[in-house]
């Protein structure tokens, strides 16, 4: 490079500088010899800690896993019981116009075999999505399959009202003729009669 | 990973060589605080020694070296600025922190014109100081010292031109008798 005008006088002023500098440059082998010290202690020391805190951080992690996996078994496993509890389903009535339906629609229950009895069957597991487009027929098949419960259950159901129905009369209205009563108390009930005997 | 110890054995003999310029340029980049360069000069051993830092042969061992300097100096300058935000007693440590070139007795012996230079060249900009220092001071072409910098040729001249106008210009205003000869305006023919 050549150098010619002021630059000269630059280069004068940085050579006295560099002059300066080499008189308060450290030796090498002292700065040598600090570097090689320092390659061993902070070195040695952050392994130990990073292997300090690698430890715990796997142990940590390791825990949580076990406690996730442990509690989401059990949940699973009350869930698996309680859906294996027996679902009385029935055959759907024949003329049944909802049950051409039933066939496009994801079946909940399973099909109850032509003998007419009703088997107990697990529900199957379904996506969350599907489930939600088909909630509405799945109801409508499970109230088919209960209906035979609830034959049961109407027979004996009572309305609230039903107290009020009853009254001090009703043995005059149970006391009313049979068809398949005999003449002589037949003739009790006949007005002409007792007409009769009055006069 | 550490690298073979003959291999070490020769990049010593080499550092050893470059050790008074490697300094200097140090100095250059930690805004000429001693300690703080002689503490990045040992950074620079500890990457060579333990295999960090590998020289590949794809430029010459003195413009790599510098270049690396270079690096570890802003990263250390990052880490220092990080610790003296964080903790104040760093702080304390730092402004109470003496430099040989900053002391009273060090400023008396050195000639005014040199602490005027001095001066002037603490005001230029980083990438301008680095261009003059690089090749007024450690005699390195434009192109090695765009290598030093991460620059391209162009950048580098560029630093080094508007760099040599500044100072100049500081120079004339600080009235170190050379005054009359600044303002007239040469283009060397840098590489």
């Amino acid at each position: 490079m050549e150098i010619i005008g002021d630059d000269k006088k630059l280069r004068a002023l940085f050579s006295e500088a560099k002059t300066a500098d080499a008189a308060a440059t450290p030796g090498f082998t002292s700065v040598w010899h600090r570097a090689q010290a320092r390659s061993v202690k902070p070195r040695r020391a952050f392994n130990l800690s990073f292997a300090l805190v690698a430890a715990l951080l796997v142990l940590m992690l390791g825990s949580l896993a076990v406690w996730s996996y442990s509690t989401g078994r059990v949940r699973r496993y009350e869930a698996a019981k309680n859906k294996s509890t027996p679902a009385v389903v029935t055959p759907a009535p024949a003329n049944n116009p909802e049950k051409a339906k039933t066939d496009d629609e994801p079946k909940v229950a399973a099909a109850v075999p032509e003998t007419g009895i009703a088997t107990p069957v697990h529900r199957a597991v379904r996506p969350r999505v599907k489930r939600s487009t088909a909630q509405s027929a799945a109801e409508m098949i499970a109230s088919n399959g209960k209906t035979k419960a609830e034959k049961t259950t109407i027979d004996s159901w009572q309305s609230p009202t039903a107290a009020l129905l009853t009254s001090p009369a009703d043995g005059l209205f149970k006391s009313l003729p049979q068809l398949n009563a005999n003449e002589s108390d037949m003739k009790s009930f006949l007005p002409g009669r007792s007409n009769d005997k009055e006069k | 990973v550490k690298i073979d110890p003959m291999e070490i054995a020769d990049f010593k003999a080499e550092l050893e060589r470059l050790h008074s310029a490697s300094f200097g340029w140090a100095l250059s980049c930690c805004r000429r605080d001693a300690t703080e360069a002689e503490e990045v000069l040992q950074t620079v051993y500890l990457k060579i020694f333990e295999g960090k830092a590998q020289f590949r042969g794809e430029s010459s061992l003195k413009t790599w070296l510098f270049a690396v300097i270079r690096k570890t100096a802003a990263t250390e300058y990052r880490r220092r600025l990080l610790r003296s935000f964080r903790l104040t007693a760093d702080t304390d440590e730092v402004d109470d922190r003496v430099s040989p070139f900053e002391s009273q007795s060090e400023s008396f012996e050195r000639s005014e014109a040199q602490t005027h230079f001095q001066g002037a060249l603490k005001e230029l900009p980083r990438r301008q100081r680095e261009a003059l220092h690089l090749v007024f001071y450690e005699d390195l072409s434009l192109r090695e010292a765009a290598d030093v910098m991460g620059v391209s040729i162009g950048s580098a001249r560029q630093h080094y031109e508007r760099g040599k106008k500044k100072l100049r210009e500081s120079l004339t205003r600080l009235e170190m008798g050379y005054g009359n000869n600044w303002g007239r305006q040469e283009t060397p023919s840098a590489v």
